[in-house]
């Protein structure tokens, strides 16, 4: 039920966005009593309620949605499932007691401080967006800066427009549907600026969101300096060398009163580093099992706080396995102790999940560092899989075998993605 | 003598690389395609081009000032800015259920309904 939160639950899910909604089906799904979601905004649903254009929900709902629909449908099969969702609700700390119970320790608006008892615990908190200060770029320190996902509130939700002439620095698929949504809103979006020779986002975004509007993109190119005292006035742009290295002979100046920036998410692990979880380096996220348990026993984790995805759908389907291991492990089930650890190999940014047990299904999912077409994915030396191409921006998913690991007798396992053959068919 | 022109699906976030080649106004073959819809895409970029449009109108009474909104079927590219001005001009009273219509055939666009991709409650302190 909306709004309400009791003393004891099963499974406790801290986020109410995709991640979170999908836990927490997943868990009654599989038997969990009595499962609550905290979210600290005013309402459940995430940053899907922000993402108002379409692209959403192709695998899971096989139509395609907008952001708004996907977390409506999603929050009436969470209503449907008897799951309390308390919004206005901020988790400060997580405690674990003698008996392996957790205490969450909750901020509310309705309910003032106070704890709530779990048997386990999902974390599905989402990302946040790297800042101007992540890249450290130089230069005054005015009033107009945004992060892209900032401003899409703004306009999305909170009706307001950031500014009149917008430069956007960064072109994956935020900063690129933000240009379009600023363009429609009726500012002119002076242009989009990417230091690396490439487009980070999808190519139909390059069309739809900037070729269809008339906004300029500037690869090898980056913002060296900001100028403005009270407001952004203007900000200087360079391009940059084979090794990205800015060419300050070349810069030139754009006047402009608001600078986006899109440059990156990064899991919002701030809990889970109070906690002393340990953390993969290369994701920013837990380290988790094969039951996506983390380093703390019976506290799972899921969504862009495990690791940022590229499609909801995605996000929604790890979730609710998330929520399932979640829901088992607080009726008592406890699954032996995974004994192969996956190793990212050559060209493999990270993999997931960390470790593996023979005799089960498992969903790999992991990024390469370059791009490659085609290439050929190896498991050790138990499977190989060949892709017509990789891109980092592209997360891979590989579905493994029960029997793969029958006969695995080493307790690391290297994962390879590796330039397919001359004259090799493509898959 | 063929022409050739060169597109981006917009189908899926495939986004495959097309190429329609045509005499005058006669499409004679389409490929790059890795699904049908590539090649409908691609007859229909060259004949008349279309967009889906999602924007967002004021809505008083509710938690937020602006209710996300989409128009239920593509429309002529050229004229996508020129219906986001009358979908702006929109003002809706909170409650609003997803899906509810709140402007048929904008432009005079047969089926082309504007509706909220969201339900918005009314909150119990909004005046008049």
């Amino acid at each position: 039920m909306m709004g309400r939160m009791e003393g004891r639950y099963d499974v406790v899910v801290i986020g109410g966005g995709p991640a979170g909604m999908a836990a927490a089906v997943g868990a009654r799904d599989a038997g969990a009593g009595r499962v609550l979601i905290l979210d600290r905004e005013p309402e459940p649903g995430g940053i899907l309620l922000q993402c108002i254009h379409s692209g959403f929900g192709l695998h899971y709902f096989r139509e395609e949605l907008t952001g708004p629909e996907y977390a409506q449908r999603f929050l009436e099969k969470v209503v449907d499932t008897d799951v309390d969702v308390l919004p206005g609700a901020y988790v400060s700390a997580l405690a674990v007691d003698s008996d392996g119970d957790k205490q969450v320790r909750v901020m509310s608006e309705t309910h003032g401080v106070s704890s709530v008892a779990a048997r386990a615990v999902v974390m599905a908190m989402g990302c946040r967006e790297r800042t101007r200060a992540a890249i450290r770029i130089p230069g005054d320190r005015p009033a107009g800066i945004y992060t892209a996902g900032l401003a899409q509130k703004l306009v999305n939700q909170m009706g307001y427009l950031p500014g009149r002439r917008i430069a956007i620095l960064g072109s994956g698929d935020i900063g690129l549907i933000m240009a379009r949504r600023l363009a429609l809103e009726g500012a002119e979006v002076v242009g989009v600026f990417e230091l690396m020779p490439y487009s980070n986002g999808l190519a139909r975004n390059i069309v739809q969101c900037l070729d269809d509007y008339g906004i300029p993109l500037h690869l090898s190119t980056t913002v060296s300096f900001v100028h403005g005292r009270e407001r952004v006035e203007k900000i200087t742009v360079a391009p940059v060398d084979d090794h990205l290295q800015l060419i300050p002979s070349r810069a030139w100046d754009v006047p402009c009163d608001t600078l986006l920036v899109s440059i990156g998410l990064i899991p919002d692990n701030e809990l889970a580093q109070r906690l002393a979880m340990r953390l993969d380096t290369n994701t920013g996220g837990p380290i988790v099992s094969s039951s996506l348990e983390t380093s703390l026993p019976g506290v799972f984790a899921c969504g862009n706080v495990l690791h940022v995805h590229d499609l909801v759908d995605y996000v929604t389907n790890e979730s609710l396995l998330a929520g399932q291991f979640a829901g088992e492990w607080a009726q008592g089930v406890r699954r032996p102790v995974d004994n192969v650890r996956l190793v990212p190999g050559e060209n493999v940014r990270y993999c997931l999940p960390h470790t593996l047990s023979p005799g089960r299904y498992h969903t790999l999912y992991m990024r390469a560092k370059t791009a490659l077409q085609p290439c050929r994915i190896r498991v050790g030396n138990l499977l190989e899989r060949t892709l017509p191409f990789v891109v980092p921006a592209e997360m891979i998913t590989l579905k493994i075998r029960p029997d793969l690991l029958d006969s695995y007798q080493d307790d690391t396992l290297r994962i390879d993605i590796v330039p397919a053959e001359e004259g090799e068919p493509r898959a | 003598m063929p022409d050739v022109e060169h597109y981006t699906c917009l189908g899926c976030p495939m986004g495959c690389p097309l190429e329609l080649v045509h005499e005058g106004d006669e499409i004679i073959e389409v490929s790059g395609h890795r699904c049908t819809r590539g090649t409908k895409y691609a007859r229909q970029e060259f004949v008349a081009p279309q967009r889906n449009l999602s924007t967002t109108v004021a809505i008083h009474g509710a938690r937020w000032a602006r209710l996300p909104v989409k128009v239920v079927q593509p429309l002529p590219k050229e004229r996508v800015m020129e219906v986001a001005r009358i979908i702006h001009a929109l003002r809706v009273e909170a409650p609003v259920e997803m899906g509810q219509v709140l402007l048929e055939d904008v432009l005079g666009l047969p089926g082309a309904a504007v509706v909220a991709t969201r339900s918005m409650e009314r909150l119990p302190d909004a005046s008049g």
